[in-house]
């Protein structure tokens, strides 16, 4: 079935001050309603302060990041953008013009990129507001809906927030920093945006639910009628959000109270010229520069520490090496340890140790594994590590006695494997490891196996 | 003429009254006179202990401010942390400030004592004192008739002797009007030349808060306080250091005063009688009487009620009765629901091209023909309202009530300054002049001003 | 207010709006004057947040106003409807 996806996605920027007043942006960390001013909770009379500067620059980054034409020379209006709910507390959000048009990332357009603040946190079940939050800097960014499958739309969300934490302007999508509002219409339906969605997973579940559900309608011949829906993370279910509030005339006028902005091509060019390359961008010259495979490069570049712990290892290790043990072996410790890049602690001058040791021959490269893991955990130099973990190779003698032990010691398997069963050896390989602890290659172990049973026949 | 306030302040100095005593009698005042003329929503009982401290430091021999303990009335609007800032409406009432206006801390620097908040047109909406939720205002120079609005209280009250000087605010007049009615001297500011942080908005990019005193020193003192550029908000001119009172000289030799026939067509001639004699004096004066072309002037009047409109809807969406107060649209009054209902539905998608914004295309007309004229002029002088203020009680439509504004709103327009003075009497009721002059021509405004007041 | 009320004030909030068209029938096309002077770019430098002390003043007197607040300082607003 035909279906179109769009997001809208609200990630929060880093800055220290609110958008438009001084208090701090901790929310967090911080009792209800304590980083507040009359400003940021709509005291009558408030007037708001000179918008924050470094979210004004931070937004005209991302818009480049996502290769949009950043709008210059022209007034960028900061609106007012009016509707009623708890969170918000002067009755309209204030909201810019778009700072950057007609980006791509993915195959998806990206068809704008503008400025926001965030409202309070609302609790819509206790019934109770926090404008601890209220006032922070939020980029916008929305696309068409050119996404449709529920995979693809997690794979371009997935994307999309990487590349935002590749700027360091945003703060990472773990603890509601990101919020979607994600338009979901099937052919033959109404368009539905579901909101209060904020994670990843939460748009792809929330997007399931609504196929399921839209589809279901069509099918028995009820219409789907354009709507907003609420996504309710724990039951994993969209609600309808039957409010008037959320009508779509927003009534958006200029704000009296705000001067507009004027980005000129000066500016934009500084911006580009000092910000993160863009990951497609970085991922190409991975390969160009390199000569490694573009699958490598795309996994290297999916996250900023990890190309750039990448390139440091790559300037004394070969290459290619490198990039295979960070695509395979690296990644997947950190997968499994829950890791991100940027929390690794161990120093380039240590995984290039290792990494020369398997390069020499000096160590297999399960054992190199086993090191790297410990590496991860409590970095130190790896040669320390490991003779701690004991796994210096073999010497040739000390492998073929045990070769010769497992032999003696398996009767069985060597006579099924004379008979022509293969995973007999297989199986002798496996006890030789075991007895040497892994220190063998066991493409070593193998070829001796076979040759002491073969010879000794 | 028009040392009241000069006068007071050296009586303070020189110790001959102390602030306290000053305050004393404020409040007595006060509380003999406002039963009647319900100028005051809420006196200020710290002012005593404010007025104390003000003493300390005079008998310490200590430096004071420049308003060392005057006592200052503020309009209902502008937020005076611990005291009711109520908007003249239900829906305020109980709102208790939770912070100081910056024009309130420039006044607290410079020694000013909040004597208390002012009665004034619900929301700012209104031109009479007829509309507050806390009963009408009278005029203490016309008692029966209306004070004007919508800075009523604040008018009234300086009118009446019962503060040293006010602070009111204005978007289409709301100062001039009442200034002119009550017979005191009253300015609104070049828009952008006074903080507007912790004023409550009626139209965001017409208000100005400004001052009321019985003379014109009075004004140009507490300008001088309120006045210059503050970095915590945002549509400010960049002036800092502004000074006034010092600088008031009565000679008019050589100046070009502007006036125009347009006034005369839309004005009661009794009124135009006690301008026209005004205009005379200046003559007199050696200043150069021109005339000039205001073509659409009245146009100003509905454009800006549209505009004002759509602003004061957007304004508004904040009294949701949720963080404080009740919602606006539950307990309001009728003149304010218009208001809100015209802005709503003017400002909707579909008509925001035929009426907003062509409403201000008409002000950039309006705009440009007061500019243009105060290139060829050093001011404009005028009428500051076409009719006389009615009786308490007399039921008007509201567009009756509205052509109040037709020669006040298009001055905040435009963004100009203008200032009104007294010019004379019709059968007993104060008429006032208004002298415009283009932004930040506050000097040349205040000559004009303190010239007339001077012969007078 | 009453049904009937609000009718007649909506009836006479839009006498103005007509005078507006009407005044405004013939006048040129213009650009449209949104603010009293031509800036643009007022920001404000990212920085050091603003002062402990004054906040927790502002807290005390916010909390105190609200017309319902829960022991940790969140204001008590209505539950939404569409919670099941």
């Amino acid at each position: 079935m035909k279906m179109l996806i769009g997001f809208e996605v609200h990630q929060q920027l880093t800055t220290e001050r609110k958008m438009y007043c001084d208090c701090p942006t901790n929310y967090q960390d911080v009792k209800p309603n304590s980083n507040v001013c009359p400003i940021c909770t709509g005291m009558p009379g408030s007037k708001p302060m000179p918008p924050n500067e470094r979210a004004v620059n931070a937004a005209i980054e991302i818009a480049l990041l996502f290769g949009c034409e950043v709008i210059t020379d022209k007034p960028i209006y900061i609106q007012r953008k009016h509707y009623d709910y708890p969170d918000l507390p002067s009755g309209y959000q204030r909201t810019s013009l778009p700072i950057g048009l007609n980006g791509e990332l993915q195959g998806v357009r990206i068809r704008e990129v503008h400025m926001e603040e965030d409202p309070g946190q609302y609790d819509p079940t206790l019934g109770t507001v926090d404008y601890n939050r209220s006032g922070v800097p939020l980029v916008e960014i929305v696309t068409e809906p050119d996404m449709h499958s529920p995979e693809e739309a997690r794979r371009f969300l997935r994307q999309l927030v990487r590349v935002l934490e590749y700027s360091g302007k945003v703060r990472p999508e773990a603890g509601g920093a990101m919020r979607t509002d994600t338009n979901i219409s099937l052919e033959g339906g109404g368009r539905v945006e579901v909101k209060n969605i904020n994670s990843v997973k939460g748009a792809y579940r929330a997007i399931k639910f609504e196929i399921v559900r839209q589809k279901s309608k069509l099918e028995r011949g009820e219409p789907v009628t354009r709507e907003t829906r609420a996504f309710l993370e724990s039951q994993k279910i969209t609600v309808s959000m039957r409010v008037k509030e959320l009508e779509e005339d927003y009534r958006y006028i200029p704000d009296p109270d705000i001067f507009p902005l004027i980005i000129d091509n000066a500016r934009v060019e500084a911006i580009r010229a000092s910000m993160v390359e863009p990951p497609y961008l970085r991922e190409q010259r991975l390969v160009e520069q390199y000569g490694i495979e573009p699958a490598a490069a795309s996994v290297i570049v999916s996250e900023r520490e990890l190309a750039d712990l990448f390139e440091v290892v790559a300037e004394e290790i070969d290459p290619k090496l490198a990039a295979i043990w960070f695509r395979t072996k690296l990644k997947k410790v950190l997968n499994y340890m829950k890791l991100r890049a940027a929390d690794v602690r161990f120093t380039p001058k240590q995984i290039v140790g290792l990494l020369r040791m398997v390069d020499k021959g000096e160590i297999t490269p399960e054992q190199g594994e086993l090191v790297l893991r410990e590496l991860v955990k409590r970095p130190s130099d790896p040669r320390r590590l490991l003779q701690k973990l004991g796994l210096k190779r073999l010497r040739p003698a000390e492998l073929r006695a045990a070769v010769a032990k497992v032999i003696r010691a398996n009767p069985g398997a060597v006579k099924d494997y004379l008979a022509g069963k293969e995973e007999a050896l297989h199986f002798l390989a496996g006890k030789v490891i075991k007895l040497t602890h892994g220190r063998a290659d066991p493409r070593k172990i193998v070829e001796l196996l076979r040759a002491k049973i073969v010879g000794e026949k | 003429m028009g040392e009241v306030t000069k006068a007071k302040l050296e009586a303070i100095r020189n110790g001959e009254l102390s602030a306290v005593e000053n305050i004393r009698q404020a409040l007595e005042r006060i509380s003999k006179l406002n039963p009647k003329i319900n100028a005051f929503i809420e006196p200020n009982h710290n002012a005593i202990s404010q007025a104390e401290a003000v003493d300390k430091k005079l008998n310490r021999g200590e430096r004071v401010g420049k308003l060392a303990g005057l006592a200052i009335g503020i309009k209902s609007n502008i937020n005076v942390k611990g005291l009711r800032a109520t908007c003249a409406s239900r829906t305020l009432e109980g709102y208790v400030a939770t912070y100081n206006a910056e024009v309130i801390k420039r006044i607290l620097r410079e020694d000013g004592i909040i004597i208390g908040m002012t009665n004034m047109d619900e929301f700012a909406c209104g031109s009479s004192g007829e509309t507050s939720a806390f009963g009408v205002t009278d005029n203490p120079a016309a008692p029966g008739h209306i004070p004007g609005g919508s800075s009523s209280g604040s008018a009234a009250a300086v009118a009446a002797g019962m503060c040293d000087l006010s602070l009111g605010s204005d978007t289409a007049g709301s100062i001039r009007n009442p200034a002119s009615h009550c017979g005191v001297v009253g300015v609104k500011p070049t828009y952008g030349l006074v903080p507007r942080q912790g004023l409550i908005d009626l139209a965001m990019s017409l208000d100005q808060i400004g001052p009321f005193a019985p003379d014109v020193y009075g004004v140009a003192l507490l300008l001088e306080v309120i006045a210059g550029f503050n970095p915590n908000e945002c549509v400010m001119l960049n002036v800092k250091g502004v000074s006034y009172a010092d600088e008031l000289e009565a000679e008019l030799k050589g100046m070009r005063i502007g006036t125009s026939p347009k006034f005369r067509e839309l004005t009661d001639p009794k009124i135009m009688e006690v301008i026209d004699s005004a205009i005379e004096k200046f003559h007199d004066f050696g200043a150069e009487i021109v005339e000039v072309e205001l073509p659409h002037l009245e146009k100003g009047l509905p454009a800006y009620y549209l505009i004002m409109s759509v602003e004061f809807f957007s304004a508004t969406r904040k009294f949701d009765g949720r963080k404080y107060g009740k919602r606006i649209e539950d307990v309001c009054g009728d003149e304010v629901m218009r208001r809100i209902l015209r802005g709503q539905y003017i400002s909707r998608k579909e008509y925001r091209g035929k009426y907003y914004q062509r409403a201000l295309q008409v002000r950039t007309i309006i705009r440009e023909e007061l500019m243009a004229a105060l290139e060829k002029v050093d001011v404009i002088v005028g009428p500051t309202v076409p009719k006389l203020p009615h009786k308490l009680g007399t039921s008007l439509t509201p567009m009756e009530m509205y052509a109040y504004d037709y020669l006040t709103a298009p001055t905040n327009l435009a963004s100009i300054c203008g200032g009104v003075i007294k010019a004379g009497e019709v059968d007993g009721i104060p008429v006032g002049l208004q002298v415009q002059g283009k932004m930040l021509g506050e000097g040349e405004m205040f000559r004009v001003l303190r010239a007339y007041e001077a012969v007078e | 207010m009453s049904e009937e009320r609000l009718k007649e004030i909506e009836r006479s909030a839009e006498e103005i709006v007509e005078s507006f068209v009407e005044a405004a029938e013939g006048l040129p096309s213009k650009r449209e004057t949104y603010y009293s002077h031509e800036v643009y770019n007022i920001v404000r430098p990212d920085g050091e947040p603003s002062p402990s002390g004054e906040r927790s003043e502002f807290r005390g007197r916010f909390i105190e106003i609200m017309p319902g607040s829960d022991e940790d300082g969140n204001l008590k607003v209505e539950v939404a409807r569409w919670v099941r």
